[in-house]
């Protein structure tokens, strides 16, 4: 789900930039806050390292596979490093193999990092719904968890089909457009569950083995 | 996971040799200029500007194949049906066949600038070691946060990479492998899911306690006490270099800014 190099017009791409450029200011303005900014560096860094190489596992579909974004886990794990995180794996990956593109960089990571960040909000609201670490908590957990991945991928997936839509130089009539998007809106349906229930196993087994890798669970 | 980013970055050629902060404004500048054409006819001047510069910067054939390959088939996925559906103006008819004359403008329009800025990109990053690309975007104002990332996720990218190669191979040898459902076969069993996702949840594992041994490490070294920054390139060229890398930035701007004004003027 990534845009290459030369579909989008350059105003577009532009855009894209000023978007990430301000999602990413943000981001550090958040990090700069902390008493000491420069702890959470490694282990993000190794993090973001770890998001790339586990996004390239993939689950079997027979008769195919797929691979996951784990856009919404990178934010519950990640909080406000999520978005540079995200920035700097799309980086690899448009230099490295060619997803994605260097001018298309800002719209994917805005496509991906936004989307993250709303997971880790959209995560830390299980506390509000549970105080303590119980089996009723974990179901609490399960469910943000499932809504954190799902939810993250559904947008991403909702940015990049519009704008592509939307965007291709064509002359596609009106209800092509609609067939399109619509179709390949409900092929993603199914995606976005995997996504969700994938986010939610390994929130599960994080919560088990590591609780300080979730944000909050310490 | 062998792609390594600077693996040429050693060979000898005038690109080599450029200045990375220019070669970074003026490769970034000349890719903007490409994704801004709209115009066709500016197809075979955005194609031979980069055929030259892939030629002079004496980069083999094959780092460009290896790298062109898959995202060329992604995106050719992506355009193909453009011909087929797009536009008004048929010029060929065959049965239910009909490639129309936007729709063709658009996929050669697109394969172009697409080949032009993965090429360039490819030029600006291969031809540098990475350390000498990131001092550069840090003298260009890159936060020190994105930069000391981008740094430690570069230098570990492929550590973690040949984890999970190892882990999934383990995986293999003790006995995993896909069980299809006897209902649903064409859905992941839970099993499996559960087992994907205690690998990710290892690698993630793993990862955490490593960076948190490299912390200490890079603390005990002195980090983030220092108060002068360490990715200032403190390397002064000779002054022939500079001027020489000077004036290529000035060539290549003018010629990303011929590509703009040129695109205005069509």
């Amino acid at each position: 789900m990534h845009i290459p190099d030369g579909l989008l017009p350059a105003s577009v791409c532009i855009g894209g930039y000023a978007l990430t450029g301000g999602a990413t200011w943000y981001s550090l303005r958040q990090i700069n806050r902390r008493s000491n900014p420069t702890e959470d560096i490694p282990k993000a860094a190794l993090l973001t390292a770890a998001f790339f190489v586990a996004s390239s596992i993939h689950i079997p579909i027979p008769p195919a596979s797929v691979h996951l974004v784990l856009n919404g886990l990178l934010g519950v794990v990640l909080g406000y490093y999520a978005f540079p995180a995200i920035l700097i794996g799309l980086f690899f990956q448009a230099v490295m193999f060619g997803h994605g593109g260097l001018t298309t960089l800002g719209v994917n990571a805005a496509m991906m990092g936004i989307p993250a960040l709303l997971s880790s909000y959209l995560f830390c609201l299980h506390h509000h719904f549970h105080r303590t670490k119980t089996s009723q908590s974990n179901r609490w957990v399960i469910l943000f968890a499932f809504l954190a991945g799902a939810i993250g991928l559904g947008l991403s997936t909702l940015i990049f089909m519009s704008l592509i839509i939307t965007t291709i130089p064509s002359g596609f009539d009106a209800s092509t457009e609609q067939m399109a998007l619509y179709g390949l809106t409900i092929a993603h349906f199914p995606l976005m569950i995997l996504e969700g229930v994938f986010t939610a196993m390994l929130v599960l087994f994080l919560r088990k083995v590591k609780p300080e890798l979730l944000r909050g669970e310490s | 996971m062998k792609l390594a980013l600077d693996e040429y970055a050693h060979l000898k050629s005038w690109i080599h040799q450029w200045e990375a902060q220019h070669k970074l404004v003026g490769l970034i500048a000349l890719i903007f200029a490409f994704a801004l054409v709209e115009h066709w006819q500016l197809i075979p001047f955005m194609l031979l500007t980069t055929s030259l510069l892939y030629l002079t910067s004496r980069l083999p054939f094959s780092f460009w194949s290896e790298r062109i390959r898959y995202p060329g088939l992604f995106l050719l996925g992506v355009v193909i049906l453009l011909p087929f559906l797009s536009g008004t103006t048929v010029l060929w008819n065959w049965g239910i066949l009909t490639v129309r004359q936007e729709g063709m403008v658009a996929l050669f329009l697109i394969a172009s600038r697409f080949l032009s800025i993965i090429t360039v990109g490819l030029i600006l990053f291969g031809t540098t070691p990475f350390l000498t690309t990131v001092r550069a975007m840090r003298s260009l104002g890159l936060p020190i946060v994105l930069a000391d990332m981008l740094l430690l996720t570069y230098r570990y990218l492929f550590e973690v990479a040949n984890s999970l190669t190892h882990m999934q191979r383990s995986m293999r040898l003790r006995g995993f492998q896909y069980q299809p459902r006897r209902r649903l076969s064409h859905l992941p069993d839970r099993q499996t899911l559960d087992r994907l996702a205690s690998l990710a949840g290892t690698l993630l594992v793993r990862s955490y306690e490593q960076s948190e041994r490299i912390y200490k490490a890079m603390r005990l070294r002195g980090y983030g006490y220092q108060k002068i920054n360490t990715f200032v390139n403190t390397e002064v060229q000779p002054k022939g270099i500079r001027l020489w890398s000077m004036a290529g930035l000035v060539c290549v701007l003018l010629v990303a800014l011929s590509f703009v004004v040129a695109e205005v003027l069509i």
